[in-house]
């Protein structure tokens, strides 16, 4: 090893403590920096798609950027260690009312949203709802994904079952399809594919969990009645008590692995099946939302942009969200790469290329959908998150097809909501 | 005069190395040297989170939000919450169960281990390895094997005809549930007893078992009468941290039920988590988890007074 002279040891201590007391690294480390934490996409080669357009970037404006995948039941407790050490990524992706969560720690984006409105028109109504908090967009809207039915087209077909329309006709296909030993699978668990579906069938009946003032409990009603009525026959006559077991990803695991005849999810196992070559993925096929006596709703997943407050990069964090989002051809690219599971989330794009590149993208378009978020009519807020990640609807309904009284049931939800809204 | 020089120099660094080495030689003085890092990373990884979870608990604390103290409301808020007086319930039950199965599995693999066995060593290194792999990655096989759609155990079950097809619902029935997660917390905990008694049993003196024998003790008797009563200190603090960390458990849950079916299985840790860090509220989250502190420094104050007085 080389000696150190003693002058040479003076001059790198004294530099690094220079450093270290400034806090201000020299001109030549000042290369821009920036990591930017995403979930586990459910469409992977969407994934893959995100860090050769990070490499892009680097190349094209000499920022250098990280980017870390966690999965997405992991995202609020990992955020709110961020938040809380008031360290970690400098941007990060939000799904739904995260936004309304994490509000004082988010910067003002609404600079950029203005742009890509210019751009691409309006954002839509889930992802304005969500990320615009208190008269400020909090987060940039990325994409969205929204929930459809998906299920066995070959067994139907074989079977001579009417693809259904109603949530009423699901029960009477459903019937036929458990003893075809292809049971309905829709999860009464405590994840939140199980809130993505409670919440369409009670609004379809015209139920709500919380009134549009954000305050008034209305679980407590007759609707909310005829829905949990309702899961009890499927759950009796076209399901399998695993459902109470189930997952975010069971479902998908019960259709492609042959067992499941019907299920109520974004298009992931579809594409999981198809491009795994499984011997499902030919069978599978999408058909439009259910409808009930107050309409046809459904679940709406928007997925947004967000820069922590705490970030030392936040201008480079923004001229990242400008590249992926800004750039239509690099947005272009990016929403082509997810197969039409994430969607542009901007009105002008609605009609993209992307539902053209496989027939059975055909029904994965709203229309005459209404699409929303979780704790809809309530407008989103913090306290609608909670009542969501406490998972209150699938236990209310997992309570009531176990045995728990109806009315009992949807007494405990109304007063575990009232105790959420009051903390 | 150069040789006058050297000669001075050399004394000089001689009684500086010799005043190191009294200095170091002095209790007094080495002995906070030593203890000093250690106490520095206690104080950094434990009693300052600690100190901010005690905050936390008596403050209405939200993730990023400015917070204000508010004293004992959210201990008592929390017996509003069925959730968590569910949660209340599941701990003692799941502990209670687990440390008393893991005591009667322990103690007789610690015997069937005691015994002149072929590969002794092998065998007692392969009792280990429940304890030694990461518990989340084990217990993701166990959900697998629980799995309502990939259950081996279900598959096991009805190829041999001791169940009826599909098979039990392990992870979506309350009971169920209970028993899985406390299977797996018995299968994981079960060689931290095993290992810990057979070090008690082997160094009980065999003249003891020769008196008894003498004595006409049969198996029965001599266990009763030698083994037990010479185990007791052992036992006792086997179980002391068996309870605590049962108690504490999280990894199982969290991986096998997530706390479900509605919350059946749901520990202090695992609601913790889900509501300090997945809905924000850190005052609530860190009032669940200091919840048993008082009981468990009870016990822990017991147990440990048992000990020495059987001891000493």
């Amino acid at each position: 090893m080389e000696p150190i002279s003693r002058r040479r040891f003076l001059t790198t201590t004294a530099g690094l403590a220079g450093i270290l007391a400034a806090g201000v690294p020299p001109a030549r480390g000042q290369q821009r920096e920036i990591s930017y934490l995403a979930w586990n996409n459910f469409a992977p080669a969407s994934d893959k798609k995100l860090a050769e357009i990070g490499q892009r970037f680097t190349k094209d404006t000499g920022i250098k950027i990280r980017i870390d995948h966690i999965a997405h039941a992991q995202q609020a407790a990992k955020y709110a260690s961020e938040v809380q050490s008031q360290a970690g990524h400098d941007l990060v992706e939000m799904r739904m009312h995260f936004p309304w969560l994490y509000e004082p720690q988010l910067v003002d984006v609404s600079d950029l949203v203005a742009d890509l409105e210019k751009k691409y028109g309006k954002v839509i109504s889930a992802g304005y709802e969500t990320a615009h908090v208190k008269g400020v967009w909090r987060a940039v809207p990325q994409y969205h994904l929204f929930f459809l039915a998906t299920y066995r087209e070959d067994l139907f077909k074989k079977a001579g079952l009417p693809v259904p329309d109603t949530w009423e006709d699901l029960y009477k296909v459903g019937k036929e399809l458990k003893k075809m030993g292809h049971p309905v699978g829709i999860p009464i668990s405590q994840n939140y594919d199980s809130i993505s579906t409670a919440g369409p069938v009670l609004w379809s009946l015209g139920g709500m969990e919380i009134d549009k003032d954000g305050k008034t409990v209305r679980i407590n009603s007759p609707q909310t009645v005829e829905m949990v009525e309702w899961y009890k026959k499927m759950f009796r006559d076209c399901m399998e008590p695993e459902v109470l077991s189930w997952n975010d990803a069971s479902n998908n695991e019960s259709i492609t692995a042959g067992k499941a005849g019907w299920i109520h999810n974004p298009i992931s196992a579809y594409l999981l099946a198809r491009n795994k070559k499984m011997v499902t993925a030919d069978g599978i096929n999408h058909h439009r939302s259910l409808a009930g006596p107050q309409g046809r709703h459904d679940t709406d997943v928007p997925r947004h942009m967000g820069i922590w407050k705490f970030s030392k990069n936040i201008e480079a964090s923004k001229e990242w969200i400008r590249y992926l989002l800004g750039k239509k051809e690099v947005y272009d690219e990016y929403i082509v790469s997810g197969d039409a599971f994430n969607l542009p989330v901007y009105t002008n794009l609605q009609d993209h290329p992307v539902l053209k590149t496989d027939p059975k993208f055909a029904a994965v378009k709203p229309e005459g959908v209404q699409l929303h978020a979780y704790g809809w009519p309530a407008p989103p807020s913090d306290k609608v998150q909670q009542i969501t990640n406490l998972f209150v609807l699938p236990n209310m309904i997992a309570k009531a097809v176990t045995g728990t009284p109806t009315k009992e049931a949807i007494a405990w939800a109304e007063n575990e909501m009232k105790r959420m809204l009051a903390g | 005069m150069a040789v006058g020089n050297v000669g001075v120099a050399t004394v000089a660094r001689r009684s500086l190395r010799v005043r190191v080495r009294e200095l170091i030689d002095r209790e007094k003085i080495l002995g906070p040297v030593f203890v000093t890092p250690a106490l520095l990373l206690l104080v950094l990884l434990v009693a300052y989170p600690f100190a901010m979870a005690l905050y936390f608990s008596v403050s209405n604390a939200f993730i990023g939000r400015p917070s204000h103290f508010i004293g004992v409301q959210n201990f008592v808020n929390l017996w509003q919450s069925d959730a968590f007086r569910q949660t209340f319930q599941n701990a003692f039950v799941f502990t209670g169960s687990a440390v008393a199965i893991k005591l009667v599995l322990g103690i007789s693999l610690a015997l069937l281990l005691n015994q002149q066995l072929w590969f002794k060593r092998a065998i007692r290194g392969a009792v280990l390895l429940p304890w030694v792999i990461p518990t989340a990655l084990s217990t993701l096989g166990w959900w697998w094997m629980f799995s309502s759609l990939y259950s081996v155990v279900n598959w096991t079950g009805i190829a041999v005809g001791i169940m009826d097809p599909p098979g039990p619902n392990w992870l979506g029935q309350k009971y169920y549930a209970m028993t899985a997660v406390v299977a797996v917390n018995v299968w994981r905990g079960l060689p931290f007893f095993a290992i810990t008694i057979l070090a008690g049993l082997v160094s009980i003196p065999r003249e003891l078992y020769e008196a008894a024998e003498a004595d006409g003790a049969g198996p029965v008797g001599r266990f009763w009468y030698v083994t037990l009563p010479m185990l007791k200190p052992v036992l006792a603090i086997v179980v002391l941290f068996s309870t605590i960390f049962t108690f504490s458990d999280f990894n199982i849950v969290y991986v096998l039920t997530h706390g479900g079916p509605i919350n059946s299985t749901h520990l202090f840790a695992t609601l913790a988590r889900q509501i300090g860090l997945e809905t924000g509220r850190i005052a609530e989250g860190a009032a669940i988890s200091l919840y048993l502190f008082p009981l468990l420094v009870f016990v822990v104050y017991a147990q440990l007074k048992f000990v020495r007085k059987e001891v000493y």
